[in-house]
């Protein structure tokens, strides 16, 4: 007796399925990478409201776009630039860089030393020191900044996100490091 | 990795929590009516109203430049604000019930943010119009609801100065009003006006929920509008 097995569907065949007008594959598409996708636009925009238009439309697009995307490249590099570039052009048609915020409390991990509260606020204003002069360089190296470490996209996802090659990725990052200490020294 | 990329890791950006874009987005390579085209497709038929309402009273004789319809709300953009009263805190929505009686008297349950305790009263107006004031974001917030279908237009006038933008919330389409004042009025899409426009001051968030029209008003920034929006249920 054959006992039938439902299995999730992998990445192709959904990518191949939605080619072929199936909305369903595209919707469970959709539902594993919406999350990095609007992390990614609202790091870019630093806007809520903005950061769920340029991710939806991101979705959007690339659907209309399948026909174009190479079969068997990975897909997830391929969204997040589609969904970069619209969060990049609302925040140049907006004509402000909205800053970042940190998290109102930073849990403390199982097995951290518990901080004195001088500690704790020093090494608060440290990051919020840290925070303000990323938010102070240029567009490109905060970009690339953001992507890499706040993101933690691999250099290959960052430079798809940028539209940008991986070589350009690594000496943007270089320049953007470089800068930071300079701010903070 | 440098001391300055480990500090970089561990920097923790505070990202809201991302909305559900399946439906939207399905709906949208579906080809179904997304609700916000829906909804400027129905502002054709209900801009005849809105005109008519508009011209009923000789104080609003303006320039209609443009328009924006939502669910019961419409936004006209105008050269000329109508002219319009100051609103006390509670003056002109209506009558203080206490909750329930509320519901009961627009006939639907109101949606609301997650509450340690739900709000004792809420206003009513013409039986159609529910409101119902929350503190968000260290600020005194007002809430107000209709059904879509409603005979009740929630008009708004709004100059040059005032933005007026689509917005989206958690996949709904909405109306994101900021910048100078702009006015209020309640009309009945029959008979003209209700009262008297009403100057806000605030800015202000319309979204579609269901069958429901929901307005916030405040001063919120938009991605603490749409936040609050998105956690109302």
């Amino acid at each position: 007796m054959t006992a039938v097995v439902d299995r999730p569907l992998d990445e192709p065949e959904l990518v191949e399925r939605a080619r072929r007008g199936d909305f369903r594959a595209w919707e469970t598409i959709v539902r594993r990478y919406q999350g990095i996708a609007f992390r990614t636009a609202y790091v870019l925009s630093g806007n809520a409201a903005d950061a769920e238009e340029a991710a939806q439309d991101g979705f959007v697009k690339a659907y209309r776009a399948l026909g174009r995307f190479r079969r068997g490249a990975p897909l997830r590099p391929w969204l997040l630039r589609i969904v970069a570039n619209e969060a990049r052009n609302r925040r140049r048609s907006a004509g402000r860089r909205e800053r970042l915020a940190l998290r109102a409390a930073v849990e403390d991990r199982p097995g951290d030393a518990v901080p004195s509260p001088e500690a704790a606020l020093l090494a608060r204003e440290a990051r919020e020191r840290l925070l303000a002069a990323v938010e102070r360089l240029s567009d490109d190296h905060r970009d690339v900044v953001a992507c890499r470490y706040f993101l933690q996209l691999s250099e290959e996802e960052t430079a798809a996100a940028l539209g940008v090659r991986r070589g350009t990725v690594k000496s943007r990052l270089a320049r953007a490091l470089e800068r930071l200490r300079e701010e903070l020294s | 990795m440098t001391e300055l990329e480990r500090r970089l890791l561990a920097l923790e950006i505070a990202v809201p929590e991302g909305p559900d874009l399946a439906p939207a987005v399905l709906a949208r390579i579906e080809g179904r009516p997304f609700p916000w085209r829906r909804a400027a497709v129905l502002g054709i038929a209900v801009a005849a109203v809105a005109i008519a309402a508009a011209f009923a009273v000789p104080q609003a004789r303006t320039s209609i430049l443009r328009f924006f319809h939502l669910g019961a709300a419409t936004v006209e953009r105008v050269d000329t604000l109508p002219p319009a009263v100051e609103r006390s805190k509670t003056k002109g929505l209506g009558r203080a019930l206490p909750l329930d009686a509320a519901e009961d008297a627009v006939g639907f349950r109101l949606a609301l943010p997650p509450l340690r305790e739900r709000p004792e009263h809420a206003y009513v107006l013409g039986g159609e119009l529910a409101s119902v004031f929350l503190h968000a974001h260290g600020q005194t917030v007002l809430l107000s609801e209709l059904r879509s279908s409603n005979e009740l237009l929630l008009k708004k006038m709004a100059g040059d100065a005032t933005f007026v933008e689509p917005a989206q919330v958690g996949g709904s389409p909405g109306i994101w009003i900021a910048g100078a004042p702009h006015t209020l009025t309640y009309v009945d899409r029959h008979f003209g006006y209700h009262q008297q426009a009403i100057l806000v001051r605030g800015n202000v968030l319309i979204w579609i929920r269901g069958p429901l029209t929901l307005r916030l008003e405040g001063k919120l920034t938009r991605a603490q509008a749409v936040e609050l929006a998105r956690s109302i249920h």
